[in-house]
């Protein structure tokens, strides 16, 4: 029993992270019907960005969030309004490509500048935790889950209250609309991939607390990123952290599973991929778009 | 019903002429590798099965409109097939493409009901979902030899091109049941889903019906491949069947050659093993580095394939006009 | 209308390129040519390069010391590398590349296990005999291959060591936690630990494995607490290692000894850990610190080895640079013995081997796996590397227990 609870911890706690790499990845994938391959090269600069400065002027990651988003979001906004700007309206399997390229790019000259070494951000307070009803608790990975809490609720506010938030979700509902009512599309474009640049590289500075850095780090978490989106729902923010956090339990219950049927061990642990995605194709079977999905596809 | 489609706006889908008589003269070509290009046989071998999953591939993904990430789940089973049947002593191409081909289409119907139930981008991470699923599942499963894999017999040296023209027949075949498919009823049922499932379905198809056999012959094309894969290679785990490789590859080079054509996955396929190959020969550190940058620029260029290039007429302006079409 | 008929000709003429075989660098008169695909991009890109120095440190010094004599004429040696992406299938296209159409006379093992299994299948079709360093998996020498040798010691050897340190320390240790990555490598290791354990009367509490593209591994941490072990162990790669011992600081997971299989031999392991890295426990095929004396004609010591290494690379030579430098030795010591560059007489002559060098002992069981030359066990002690086991080779003493979290 005390086990479980401190999975549920463990899960809690991880899906934070998960929620963050799937917000940005969401946003543009729901709003501008982009598959962006290219984030999990983003939040691979973005962790690297934490661990330069970390490393060379001793900033601590935390405050060096804005620094990632910045970068990154200046990065994605240029990289949208000059080069996925051209094909921003072709089907879907046409940007899947240009950011399968511009992934490969990204992540080689990152294997150029900071070599195949591996990396890790390493604080004062790494490590440290406390303990509450005999659950150990570390303390960054609490931070970590504020910090992403913080960044879906600006996020939602945002998206819901200002004047570009409005149009962008305007324009995600019908580009036509919106460019009778004075949306300049393309610049919306160019805010949303930047915002989801950014966000990736928010979610690349929390997992540089936790997960050792190289190039190619970003890989697994795109294809969480991906399930954790469509199991949460398309596009909206609040799927992004519900979707997150249910992913990150799922993860941590299933590595309780430890059954033996005739000769065949079968250990959830090694299996903690399979039950997430069983979990999510029973959850599209129930809800097709997504927990907190809306109905249009 | 030919006329309802091409009121919508659906011509010839086969692609055109040109592409596909310069394939077909390729494929030919192809056949002279073993004795030709000895040293590249196996790589050759591995892109004939790379063409075979794009054909399969293009049939739920480019035709039918259903981008599936998760192909590649047929692929590793048709693998699995043969080492199974190797591990009982069966060692015979034919037993091998056959079961794969029962199996996956088996599969693919099966899993198919619940799951091409949903729409675009959910259909396709279910997909995914599926398949990294399957993969772990047979990374834990004994029977499937676990992680350390299954040995699969094979020929010796003298006779081993035998599975260099087995790839070829199953590439081959992708191919020419992609023709037989676009100009047949199958075909315009599958573009007619695509372009507008609702009216689809007014205008009398099945959809759920023509969904399932459009993916279950994509998944037996992909089994094909996976089979005389296995042979070639002499060994299966979970890591060579379910590589992530073949999964992303063969939509690449659909989209690379043209998706929902006939040439496409072909097309696509060649050029970009051929850049991969160049590339590799001149930059030893960088070349995946250029292999980024070419694609990059070949989908802001040719964003609708290579294959569109190929029938173009009007020349560099029509080309120039064409640019401007998917901007935002 | 121009358009069409110069697309169809760009088409042909990139088909063409792919066509067009590289200049074949065949094996000139004077020259023995080795062929490698090692992996210079993708997830193993550190280790591949690791590979590619400890190669070409040995061609280096031996082009310049007169090369190898064979049958009374003098070779140089060169190496034509490709770069397999880290990717097992890859690999094996290489390999038939190098033989078939650069017409290489052997090959040089790739880094890994995986990409070596892949490799030593095409070279036993193609009969051409290959030496590699750094593929350790017991599955690559269970198939019967005749033509693969491996001059490292096997998987299930490398935490074995680790336990045995902790049997004879006092108190002795009695519990172990094993976790694994899935991979095969992983898994072997992990496999040998638990024969190991069981054999010599050690208790194994734990014993789960968990994905290869793990990003959180708090369950598994979890459950290992719950168990107290007095050893805990890990098999998988740098980049789960710094995972799982960051996870068990965070979850203050108290334990004797922390033994990983990959990792404390990595600059890169203490570099990310500062001093959490201190006081763990790996195995190691080679250290700088091993006694053996090699024959002359290479640096006969590894102390002198290391030296010579770290002026021409600017860094202290780890154990892929090592294994991968032995496996030229291997082949040159082959050579010599066979006087010829037929592969058959290599190949028997490989089979037959059995030096010292400053690597250790070079040598080959029936299955073609170097069973014959022992595991070190290094422990990082206040940022250093040093080797503690077996005793004979030690040069320092195991710190044992390891302190508690945050009195490193």
């Amino acid at each position: 029993m005390h086990l479980l609870a401190q999975d549920l911890v463990n899960g809690i706690l991880a899906g934070g992270i998960l929620a963050v790499v799937a917000l940005g990845f969401s946003l543009v994938w729901g709003i501008m019907n982009i598959i962006n391959l290219a984030h999990g090269a983003f939040i691979m600069l973005g962790a690297f960005i934490t661990w330069q400065l970390f490393t060379s002027f001793h900033v601590d990651p935390f405050l060096s969030l804005p620094v990632s988003f910045v970068v990154l979001f200046v990065l994605g906004y240029l990289i949208q309004r000059y080069l996925i700007n051209w094909v921003a309206r072709a089907p879907v399997l046409t940007t899947f490509l240009l950011t399968f390229g511009l992934s490969l790019l990204i992540v080689n000259i990152a294997l150029l500048i900071w070599t195949g070494d591996t990396r890790g951000v390493t604080t004062a307070y790494s490590g440290s935790n406390f303990t509450v009803a005999g659950i150990t608790v570390p303390w960054a990975k609490v931070y970590t889950l504020a910090a992403a809490l913080v960044i879906t609720g600006v996020m939602y506010m945002w998206l819901h209250r200002s004047k570009t938030g409005r149009a962008i979700r305007a324009t995600s509902m019908d580009i036509g609309a919106a460019q009778l009512a004075g949306v300049r599309v393309a610049q919306i474009f160019a805010i949303v991939y930047g915002l989801g640049a950014g966000l990736a590289g928010v979610a690349g500075t929390l997992i540089s607390l936790s997960y050792s850095l190289n190039p190619a780090m970003g890989q697994p978490f795109l294809i969480k990123g991906f399930v954790v989106c469509v199991l949460g729902g398309l596009g909206s923010v609040e799927g992004a952290l519900v979707g997150g956090l249910a992913y990150g339990i799922v993860e941590a219950f299933a590595s309780q599973i430890d059954l033996t049927i005739g000769t065949q061990h079968i250990s959830g642990t090694g299996l903690q991929d399979a039950v997430a995605l069983v979990v999510l194709l029973i959850v599209l079977m129930v809800r097709p778009t997504g927990i907190m999905g809306r109905a249009t596809a | 019903m030919s006329t309802a489609l091409r009121k919508i706006g659906l011509g010839g889908i086969t692609g055109n002429r040109t592409a596909l008589f310069i394939s077909l003269g390729l494929m030919v070509l192809l056949l002279l590798v073993p004795t030709v290009l000895p040293g590249y046989q196996t790589l050759f071998r591995t892109i004939l099965c790379f063409v075979a999953l794009a054909y399969g591939w293009n049939i739920i993904g480019g035709y039918t409109g259903y981008v599936s990430f998760g192909n590649m789940v047929f692929f590793g089973l048709g693998t699995y097939c043969a080492a199974l049947l190797s591990a009982r002593g069966i060692d015979n191409l034919f037993a091998d493409v056959g079961l794969a081909v029962v199996v996956n289409a088996a599969f693919a119907a099966v899993v198919g009901f619940p799951v091409l139930r949903l729409k675009g981008h959910y259909f396709g991470i279910a997909t995914l979902g599926t398949a990294l699923a399957v993969t772990d599942i047979v990374g834990n499963l004994d029977i499937f030899g676990g992680t350390g894999g299954l040995k699969v017999t094979q020929v010796d040296e003298a006779h081993f091109a035998i599975y260099y023209y087995a790839a070829w027949l199953v590439a081959a075949g992708a191919i020419a049941v992609t023709f037989l498919v676009a100009r047949s009823k199958l075909g315009y049922a599958f573009v007619a889903i695509r372009e507008n499932e609702d009216a689809a379905a007014v205008l009398g198809i099945s959809a759920t019906k023509y969904k399932i056999i459009a993916w279950a012959i994509s998944a037996a094309i992909a089994g094909a491949a996976g089979a005389v894969y296995a042979r070639g290679n002499g060994f299966v785990d979970p890591s060579i069947a379910f590589a992530e490789d073949f999964n992303v590859y063969p939509i690449v080079m659909t989209i690379l050659g043209g998706t929902g054509t006939v040439a496409g996955p072909f097309v696509g396929a060649l050029i970009l093993s051929g850049v991969n190959e160049t590339l590799g020969h001149t930059f030893l550190k960088l070349h995946s580095l250029f292999f980024g940058a070419v694609i990059v620029l070949v989908v802001l260029l040719l964003p609708r394939g290579l294959v569109w290039l190929i029938g173009l007429r009007g020349g560099v302006r029509t080309w120039i006009k064409s640019l401007q079409a998917y901007k935002a | 209308m121009i358009l069409r008929p110069t697309a169809a000709l760009g088409v042909l003429a990139l088909c063409a390129t792919l066509a067009a075989p590289s200049v074949p660098v065949a094996a000139a008169g004077d020259t023995i040519l080795f062929g490698s695909a090692v992996s210079l991009t993708g997830s193993l890109t550190k280790e591949g390069h690791l590979t590619q120095e400890g190669y070409e440190f040995w061609k280096t010094y031996t082009n310049a010391h007169g090369g190898i004599k064979v049958g009374g004429k003098t070779y140089k040696v060169d190496i034509k590398y490709y770069d397999d992406e880290s990717k097992p299938a890859t690999a094996a296209q290489l390999a038939e590349r190098l033989i078939d159409q650069d017409h290489v006379n052997f090959i040089l093992g790739p880094y890994g296990s995986g990409t070596a299994f892949t490799v030593a299948q095409m070279v036993e079709r193609k009969k051409i005999p290959m030496v590699e360093g750094n593929g350790a998996a017991e599955k690559i020498f269970s198939q019967g291959f005749k033509y693969t040798f491996a001059v490292l010691s096997p998987a299930k050897r490398y935490l074995e060591g680790v336990l045995d340190i902790g049997k004879h320390q006092k108190p002795a240790a009695q519990t172990v936690a094993i976790t694994a990555a899935s991979d095969s490598f992983s898994q072997e290791v992990a496999q040998g630990a638990a024969e190991w354990a069981a054999a010599h009367g050690l208790k194994v509490v734990y014993n789960n494995k968990y994905p290869d593209t793990a990003t959180d591994v708090s369950s598994i941490i979890s459950a290992v607490k719950a168990t107290n072990p007095d050893i805990i162990l890990n098999a998988g790669h740098l980049q789960d290692a710094l995972l799982v011992h960051k996870g068990l600081k965070e979850q203050n997971v108290p334990a004797k000894i922390y033994g990983y299989s990959v990792g404390p031999d990595t600059p890169d392991f203490t570099n990310s850990l500062g001093k959490d890295a201190n006081d763990v426990l790996g195995g190691a095929q080679w250290s700088d610190a091993v006694k053996y004396h090699g024959d002359p004609g290479f640096y006969a010591s590894a102390k002198d080895y290391a030296k010579a290494f770290e002026a021409a690379y600017h860094h202290r030579p780890d154990y892929h640079n090592a294994e991968s430098t032995a496996a030229c030795l291997a082949f040159q010591y082959a050579i010599q013995a066979a006087g010829s560059l037929d592969t058959e007489k290599v190949r028997d002559a490989l089979a037959k081997l059995d030096k010292t060098t400053f690597f250790g002992i070079l040598k080959f069981d029936s299955r073609g796996i170097n069973v014959f030359k022992p595991m070190v066990v290094n422990q990082i002690q206040n940022g250093r590397l040093v080797t503690v086991y077996p005793p004979g080779l030690a040069e320092a003493k195991v710190k044992y227990p390891a302190p508690p979290w945050g009195q490193r």
